[in-house]
């Protein structure tokens, strides 16, 4: 099992390392570089160029972006033409992929193309600033989805359970923008209820206790909405699993020996039904980790998700790869756990090495 | 499990019961931004939030003054006086203030400005923007007599080089280059190093210095003469700016408007939701929400509450909502072709449905309250009719499915270019698409990605697109956007003949009053003939202010307000005070 | 497979369900010959951001308008002609792609597929050739090699020899290793990419959407089938001697596949969320194109508009209401 277990990271490695070099050179082929972005806009007359920006001196200009950058360097170790006669050549290491798989070997994950700061400070603020957001949010949606589960196993008798479908329901056919600007609206609006802030400073010179509760404050609304755009898929499933589950002859039997519905939902179908749950809450790994984008823009949060936006629509590629390089790794990691669980969940499968 | 759900609610909301304490005298003005400035390196300003806090960390020669829409001396002690020189220079003269000092007490001098000049064209640093913009500085003549003098020798003579030359922030010669190294080279020298030549060693080590001071993310390190300090950045999140405490500008006496810096502390908050921010500013966790958009300004003006806390103003801005025409596409080459598609488009409307009523239409590039402003073209409106007839003019023929054709030729089909973030263009975008399917004309809508948009614009692949072109209230200078040379990169029409080249520059170079004004009227008048582009509107900018800061200036030059000169009621100029 | 139609008295909800369905495919097939007021992606650009209104006489906007100023209602009937046509078809592929390549790497793992040897020599020539790399010699080499193993089949020795050194194909890990890439990309990064191209057109954009949503369906049914294949009913289906493939699809695949009745309306659900999330980033159709997802989106320009987001809104949610109760009645059955 440890040798399997030790194979599996090995490959997962491989692969995040795989997709990043995939988005490295993707990124750098799609056309309209950074240095579009880091020079000003040519047509704006309120800041004119004495002498007017000509094409040779654009041209140049970018040329001098591209060269600080390091992008008039050749992408990869070779390459090929793409019209006929076609011909592959030989660059050598003197390529911008082998710069970036050195630096990654000694750890540096380059620097911005926006500021200059290295990118892996940049990737840990933000995720440290999400991370306990969207933890927050998954453990609290996984206790809600098991109590609710259990509680919607026995089908839609009663008009609470009914009801309280019909929510799930519409929580999850509603987009998470729409959730959390429903609930900024809600709760932070002076219109209707002003309870809750959806921005602004923490209070200077306050005791522990008042800036724990101001943080407390703050992140409630976005870790509501985090969790009700994520409870639907994970409730509804489990539910309709456990459902079938309570069908199964052993559930019956169980009953027949004395045990109630709720020792039975609880000790035998439960164990049975939480795989397909798993599997559900290791996709939603990668969210946890980079963040979701909609609730950051919305609440203003400087998170993993913002970042990685911001930084694909400036076309700051380090950014981006590493960005990419991080989820990637969190979605294989996932994967490897949710294996890891389902055999100790169920003793008759066998890792498929 | 039902006590902890009701104990963690009592629990929020005994924290965040929300009460609005009234502003102190000394209290921080909070402003909304909408992007972080990512960086506050000088030399390299990407967008208007940097802007913004240079502005407040450093000094220009001239800084733009809200008040009266100029630029105004702020290092400098009065506007350049200009000298042409032959037919292609200009010599400006400045002088700067006597009392203009940096933290450490020296003063600000002439090598201060040169060695600025200079690092704007060291490579390896992110300065190609400043590059671009002041390379037509070729020289700097020092007065050996008064440190204070000197004068640029500017590589052309147009007229609004008078205030673009000042318009760089001056940084100390002394906290980079404290052993002069850069002085033994010439500002011609540095500008004309080839690109492939490695650079000389003391520009080297001065570039490994500034790399080192790491300037981007703590300016602190090369503290600028401007009133405010960087107190703190939370990336993404907030700014906050102090005041110095000992700033020279606060002893100079009458103090201009550009350097007034009223509020002790200024916070600019990075909110990128415009919902949000309206609701933080009905919270009061903002002050001042600049450009605010149409609808939430008509929502905030309709609640009582809002009328009551906030002031409301809107000013005409100087950015033009247009529509342009790829002049080099077989089927736009025909300008009654354009004119015939400019009759399609309704700005009356379009302004009422975006703009809510606000913003002024216009007959041309220059603004209504322009002197000289053309008032005896008509304004562009919707006609169908005589789009029809424009369309027959220029050789156009409706088959029987509808289309119009020339004859033998492909069906008219046109493709329309804009940013897809921007609902107002794709309000244009839609208007347009069915007014031309009304008459047989199919557009196909291609809204994108900014970089997308932008390099397809540069290689014209495009036959339409919806842009705003920000003009200025400095001058009159068209040629980055219609000039033949422009051409791949600010001219997008890619419109241009010899004689509308020269047009162009008399209108640029032209000081006597009489003759620009002729000028101007007719290249307003070749613009409406030719129509390589359709300014629709200018477009508001609002803005929405607590009731309680005093000298609110709304202004019609970006960012739309002053921050410096804010205040709270009661408060003296804080120099000095901790 | 017999299907017993409960009465209506019975099950009320049922029929209310599957009414609302039809009536939803009726509307958008008939679409283009609606006598509506208003034209789908038309601004009024003297009404915009209107609330609903119903005056006595003459065309309104009953539904109200958007802040681009296009007729809710139009909207919606466009909304629902878009969702036949693109989202439902997207969401059926991608379950049964998804279905189809999980069931097929849970079964049979990396080490059950054998492809013989020919196979593997024929693809390297073959791509050789294809990519025009240096030493064409060698691909030629590589496609003869081909032929002659693929001769050799004839004669027992060599045949048997072949068989036993067949290559096992990872099937498992290439489903999974596509699947991850797929999903590891963030989407963002992907749509920004796909962005940087021409718009899609509606074939491109069902792929594209297809691609997005099989890894998904495919991971659950994966976990499914590691559990079903170890079911003694499978190893009784092998001791009988059924040909593998013959397993998989006639008995594997059905019981693996249950959660996808339960999982199929959520990506559904999903697919036209990211419509709403691909116009809130940015991207996305333009805005001639009208579906529920891009009006959902609009509202985030004028959040007091609360007609844009009903609308739609409960469209969505009687259609994932109505396809959930079908769906549960169709498993009832089983």
């Amino acid at each position: 099992m440890g040798r399997w277990l030790l194979a599996r990271l090995g490959r997962a490695a491989v692969a995040a390392w795989l997709i990043a070099s995939l988005v490295f050179i993707g990124s750098r082929l799609v056309g309209g570089g950074p240095e579009q972005l880091a020079l000003s806009d040519a047509t704006d007359l309120s800041r004119p160029t004495g002498g007017g920006r000509t094409l040779a001196r654009q041209q140049a200009a970018e040329q001098a972006v591209r060269h600080r950058l390091g992008l008039d360097l050749p992408l990869f170790y070779f390459s090929r033409t793409a019209r006929p006669p076609v011909q592959w050549q030989w660059h050598g290491p003197a390529n911008q992929y082998h710069r970036w798989v050195a630096g990654l070997l000694r750890g540096d994950l380059g620097y911005s193309y926006r500021d200059g700061q290295p990118v892996g400070t940049l990737l840990g603020q933000a995720v440290a600033y999400s991370l306990p957001l969207t933890g927050s949010a998954a453990l609290l949606a996984v206790g809600l989805a098991l109590g609710l589960g259990l509680y919607l196993a026995p089908g839609p008798a009663g008009w609470r359970r009914r009801l309280l479908l019909g929510l799930l329901a519409g929580w999850q056919v509603t987009p998470l923008f729409l959730l959390a600007l429903g609930l900024l609206l809600l709760f932070a609006n002076p219109d209707f209820l002003n309870i809750l802030p959806g921005s602004g400073q923490a209070p200077e010179a306050a005791s522990s206790v008042e800036l724990v509760g101001y943080w407390l404050a703050r992140s409630a609304l976005p870790l509501l909405s985090l969790v009700l755009a994520v409870l639907p898929e994970l409730t509804l499933p489990l539910a309709a699993l456990l459902r079938h589950e309570l069908k199964a002859g052993y559930a019956t039997t169980a009953r027949a020996k004395g045990l109630t519905a709720a020792q039975v939902l609880r000790r035998h179908a439960l164990p049975n039904a939480l795989l397909p749950l798993v599997t559900t809450l290791t996709d939603l790994l990668p969210t946890l980790v980079a963040g979701t984008v909609v609730v950051e823009v919305l609440f203003g949060l400087p998170g993993g998700g913002r970042l990685l936006a911001e930084a694909a629509a400036a076309h700051d590629y380090p950014v981006v790869v590493a960005a990419v390089l991080l989820s990637a790794a969190a979605r294989l990691l996932g994967l490897v756990v949710a294996d890891v669980l389902y055999f100790l969940a169920d003793p008759r499968l066998r890792p498929s090495a | 499990m039902r006590y902890f759900w009701l104990g963690s609610l009592l629990v929020l909301l005994a924290c965040a019961c929300s009460t609005t304490p009234a502003p102190q005298a000394f209290a921080p003005v909070r402003l909304r931004w909408a992007r972080d400035p990512e960086t506050l390196d000088p030399l390299a300003l990407p967008n208007q939030s940097a802007v913004d806090a240079n502005n407040l960390l450093h000094l220009a020669l001239l800084q733009i003054d809200y008040q009266r829409n100029t630029y105004a001396p702020a290092l400098a002690q009065a506007l350049p006086r200009a000298q042409l020189i032959g037919d292609s220079l200009t010599l400006l003269a400045y002088e700067l203030r006597e009392a203009a000092a940096w933290d450490s007490g020296q003063p600000v001098l002439a090598t201060d400005v040169d060695f600025t000049l200079k690092l704007m064209h060291c490579p390896g640093l992110p300065n190609e923007n400043s590059r671009a913009q002041f390379g037509f500085i070729r020289e700097v003549h020092i007065d050996p007599a008064n440190p204070h003098r000197f004068s640029l020798l500017c590589r052309s003579q147009g007229q609004e080089i008078v205030n673009t030359s000042g318009d760089f922030s001056v940084l100390p010669e002394a906290s980079l280059d404290p052993e002069h190294t850069l002085r033994s080279f010439s500002l011609a020298a540095l500008q004309d190093w080839p690109a492939n030549r490695p650079p000389a060693p003391a520009v080297a080590a001065l570039v490994h210095r500034y790399r080192q001071a790491n300037v981007a993310r703590h300016p602190n390190n090369i503290p600028g003469c401007g009133p405010y300090r960087l107190a703190d950045w939370e990336t993404n999140r907030q700014l906050r700016f102090r005041h110095k405490i000992n700033w020279w500008g606060d002893n100079v006496q009458p103090t201009p408007f550009v350097l007034q810096a009223r509020p002790r502390e200024l916070i600019y908050s990075v909110l990128p939701d415009d919902a949000a921010a309206a609701l933080a500013l009905r919270r009061h966790e903002l002050d001042v929400y600049p450009q605010v958009p149409a609808r939430i300004f008509q929502q905030l003006q309709a609640s009582p509450a809002a009328q009551q806390d906030f002031v409301f103003s809107t000013a005409p801005s100087y950015d033009i909502l247009t529509v342009g025409f790829n002049t080099q596409r077989p089927a736009l080459r025909d300008k009654r072709t354009r004119l015939a598609l400019s009759h399609l488009l309704d700005p009356a409307g379009l302004m009422a449905a975006t703009q809510l009523g606000q913003g002024r239409r216009t007959v041309g590039l220059l603004r209504p309250d322009n002197p000289f402003y053309n008032d005896s073209l008509p304004l562009p409106t919707y006609a169908p009719a005589q789009a029809t007839a424009l369309l027959r003019q220029a050789g156009w023929q409706r088959s029987a499915d509808g289309q119009w054709r020339q004859p033998g030729g492909p069906p008219l089909a046109l493709t329309l270019r804009y940013r897809a973030t921007e609902t107002n263009f794709a309000t244009v975008a839609l208007q347009l698409r069915a007014a031309a399917a009304q008459l047989g004309i199919s557009i196909t809508l291609l809204p994108s990605d900014n970089s997308v948009v932008t390099t397809s614009l540069e290689t014209g692949d495009f036959d339409l697109y919806v842009r705003l072109v920000k003009s200025s209230p400095f001058g009159v200078n068209f040629m980055p956007i219609l000039h033949t040379a422009a051409i791949g990169t600010g001219n997008f029409p890619r419109f241009g003949r010899p004689d509308t080249d020269r047009l162009l520059a008399a209108i640029s170079t032209e000081g006597d009053l009489p003759r620009k004004r002729r000028l101007l009227r007719s290249f307003q008048v070749l613009m409406r003939e030719e129509m390589p582009l359709l300014p629709l509107f200018f477009m508001p900018y609002r803005l929405a202010a607590s009731r309680r800061l005093q000298h609110v200036v709304a202004s019609g030059i970006k960012p739309g307000y002053a921050a410096m000169a804010l205040s709270w009621p009661a408060s003296p100029t804080p120099a000095g005070t901790p | 497979m017999k299907i017993a139609w409960p009465s209506f008295g019975a099950q009320p909800a049922f029929w209310l369900a599957l009414g609302w369905l039809l009536l939803l495919a009726a509307v958008a097939l008939l679409a283009p010959w609606l006598p509506l007021p208003y034209p789908a992606a038309t601004p009024d650009l003297l009404h915009v951001s209107e609330p609903p209104r119903w005056p006595a006489a003459g065309p309104a906007h009953y539904f109200g308008t958007d802040p681009l100023g296009r007729d809710v209602l139009a909207g919606l009937v466009a909304g629902a002609r878009r969702l036949l046509l693109l989202s439902l078809p997207a969401a059926l592929l991608a379950t049964g792609a998804g279905a189809l390549a999980g069931t097929a790497a849970g079964y049979w793992g990396n080490q059950h597929l054998r492809l013989p040897l020919a196979a593997a020599t024929g693809a390297l020539g073959v791509a050789w050739w294809a990519l025009a790399l240096p030493g064409i010699l060698l691909a030629y080499i590589l496609l003869a090699s081909t032929l002659v193993l693929m001769l050799l089949t004839r004669w027992p020795l060599p045949a048997a020899w072949l068989r036993r050194h067949s290559l096992a194909f990872p099937l498992d890990a290439l489903v999974l290793g596509v699947a991850t890439l797929l999903g590891a990309v963030p989407r963002l990064v992907l749509l920004v990419a796909l962005a940087a191209g021409p718009p899609p057109s509606h074939w491109q954009l069902l792929a594209l959407l297809t691609l997005l949503a099989w890894p998904g369906t495919a991971r659950l049914v994966r976990g499914q089938m590691l559990q079903v294949r170890v079911q003694p009913f499978i190893a009784a289906a092998q001791a009988s001697g059924l040909p593998p493939a013959r397993i998989w699809w006639r008995h594997a695949l059905p019981h693996a596949s249950r959660p996808l009745l339960a999982y199929a309306p959520l990506s559904l659900a999903g697919l036209i969320g990211l419509e709403s999330a691909l116009a809130f980033i940015g991207l996305g159709q333009g805005p001639e194109v009208v579906s529920w997802g891009s009006l959902l989106a609009t509202v985030r320009q004028d959040p007091a508009a609360w007609w844009v987001a009903a609308g739609p809104g409960l469209a969505l949610f009687c259609t994932l209401l109505a396809l959930q109760k079908v769906a549960k009645t169709g498993e009832k059955d089983r």
